[in-house]
């Protein structure tokens, strides 16, 4: 193969991603115009674009993703460190695990989304009630997956550590915890991404106190405002995608040595 | 600093309660100074020896008893170097050189400076901010050497360290480790299943037999230090390759066929 073909290759393989969305759009837009579907079923490309600017400058937008993004961040710091903080105790303490093992084992199956009429009698409608099931829920992975990282440490390296004359403390935080750095961080991915999931259908729940994306998309949609439920879709959409990268350029950037080969 | 190993004797127990009997009736001194090789076939209880003198395991019966080391806790005289290395993956060359250092408590400045020094004479200098993943395995063993050696015990265990390097690389390990050891003159116990590296290295070869481990005959090396890899051809090396090889054959062949056995109890 000539380097003059090769280059050509791999120039299509960068921009044919990008190709694929750009043709699907048009060809969307074009359905759309050619065919006259009413905008109630399906907006256009450019109507939802329109849609979407009207919302920047409105201020809708900026208020009920902030709403959101709040929310996200505030259950899953509290997921994270109450997560880590139990599964790292059930993991180095015998009596500890016992005690939580049955628990865990109970709850983890149960779909945490059905504690939500449970919440709403106890907490109301209010930031509480979105934060509370969106933490429990990001609970699980976290202690689950920070439990087994500091099971599972390497054995021979508590030895090697030992034999350099480490005593227990310091085996345990010098090896065992950074040990279990790699394992913890995939649980709090899993975290985050249920953390998304379950704030958003609080708020589609729990009704329009205080807004959020949520809440949003649930009364474009009354009002069968299709084009404002796309835009939201949308932005939702570049939301997760951006949280996650920014969770795993974190990850990487604060364990460098967890993700080479 | 002499070690005097007594009657060890090391029982691990099977998970349907049988008893697999690794280590029996092993008696030894390691003198002080010395290179010794512990040659053996697979599972005859040699690794486990190396790390009941080491205190990383306990024995379930017998001594050992290390020369002046009175005080101290169980293995402080001694540091392991282990075949898989078990470096630790966060932490750079020379923080995992240095970990003894500052788990002693030991400043930052000082602990650096040491470990530098370590890391210069096994010939990793412009590695140290490199993790053990973006190394050679070759290069892991050295950091795994300089690791054990800042420690300054006066006895070296290894087990079988160079076992899974290349050739190439193992030849260029071998040669460093005599350096260091003239240089050094520790007490060194060396565990390896290669006959060749065994004379190469050692001031004796203590051959195994198949488990349950004891010792079948120390074979003395008085081959002139220092050594190089082109004495594997003079015939010296020969005669005392010849002398452990018929010992060694026996043992794994008897080791195979209790093996088959074994199998075919299963089977």
């Amino acid at each position: 193969m000539s380097a003059a073909r090769r280059s050509k290759n791999r120039l299509a393989e960068k921009i044919l991603p990008t190709l694929s969305i750009v043709a699907f759009i048009v060809a969307w837009q074009l359905f759309v115009d050619i065919r006259h579907i009413p905008p109630i079923y399906l907006p256009s490309p450019l109507a939802i674009v329109q849609a979407l600017i009207e919302m920047i400058e409105d201020g809708t937008l900026l208020f009920n993703l902030g709403a959101t993004l709040a929310r996200i961040l505030i259950g899953f710091l509290l997921a994270a460190v109450i997560g880590i903080i139990f599964g790292i105790i059930m993991g180095m303490s015998r009596l500890f695990e016992r005690i939580a093992d049955p628990w865990i084992a109970a709850l983890y199956p149960l779909p945490k989304i059905s504690l939500i009429p449970l919440l709403i009698i106890w907490l109301g409608t209010g930031e509480a009630y979105k934060i509370v099931i969106s933490a429990v829920t990001a609970f699980f992975p976290i202690v689950m997956s920070t439990y087994a990282g500091v099971r599972q440490v390497d054995r021979g390296l508590v030895k090697a550590a030992e034999d350099l004359g480490a005593n227990r403390r310091q085996t345990q935080i010098s090896v065992v915890l950074p040990g279990a750095i790699p394992t913890i961080f995939a649980g709090l991915q899993l975290g985050m991404g249920v953390t998304i999931i379950l704030v958003v259908a609080a708020e589609m729940i729990g009704g329009s106190s205080n807004g959020g994306m949520g809440s949003l998309l649930i009364q474009a949609g009354q009002v069968m405002e299709t084009e404002k439920v796309f835009a939201a879709l949308v932005v939702l959409t570049l939301m997760g995608a951006v949280i996650i990268k920014s969770q795993q350029w974190l990850d990487r950037r604060l364990a460098p040595w967890a993700n080479m080969s | 600093m002499n070690i005097s190993v007594e009657n060890l004797r090391q029982v691990w127990e099977g998970r349907n309660g049988s008893e697999v009997v690794a280590l029996d009736g092993f008696t030894h001194t390691f003198k002080s100074g010395r290179f010794s090789c512990i040659l053996g076939p697979s599972g005859c209880g040699k690794s486990t020896m190396a790390q009941i003198v080491g205190g990383i395991e306990t024995a379930t019966s017998g001594t050992v008893t290390i020369e002046g080391a009175g005080v101290g806790k169980k293995g402080s005289a001694s540091v392991m170097v282990w075949q898989s290395q078990n470096l630790f993956p966060w932490r750079s060359v020379l923080d995992n050189v240095a970990f003894g250092l500052e788990m002693a408590g030991l400043s930052r400045k000082e602990r650096s400076e040491r470990a530098q020094g370590l890391i210069n004479s096994v010939g990793l200098k412009g590695f140290e901010r490199h993790y053990p993943s973006q190394l050679s395995g070759g290069m892991r063993q050295r950091v795994a050497l300089a690791r054990a050696l800042i420690m300054d015990r006066p006895i070296l265990l290894m087990d079988e360290p160079f076992g899974a390097l290349d050739a190439q690389t193992k030849i260029v390990m071998q040669e460093e480790l005599m350096r260091l050891f003239d240089e050094t003159k520790k007490a060194v116990i060396f565990v390896t299943h290669s006959i060749d590296e065994a004379i190469l290295l050692g001031d004796e070869v203590v051959v195994m037999t198949a488990r349950p481990g004891r010792i079948k005959e120390v074979i003395p090396v008085d081959l002139p230090r220092p050594r190089s890899i082109e004495m594997v051809s003079t015939p010296a090396f020969g005669a005392l390759f010849d002398r452990a090889f018929h010992l060694i054959r026996d043992e794994v062949t008897k080791a195979m066929q209790e093996q088959n056995a074994a199998a075919g109890a299963l089977a």
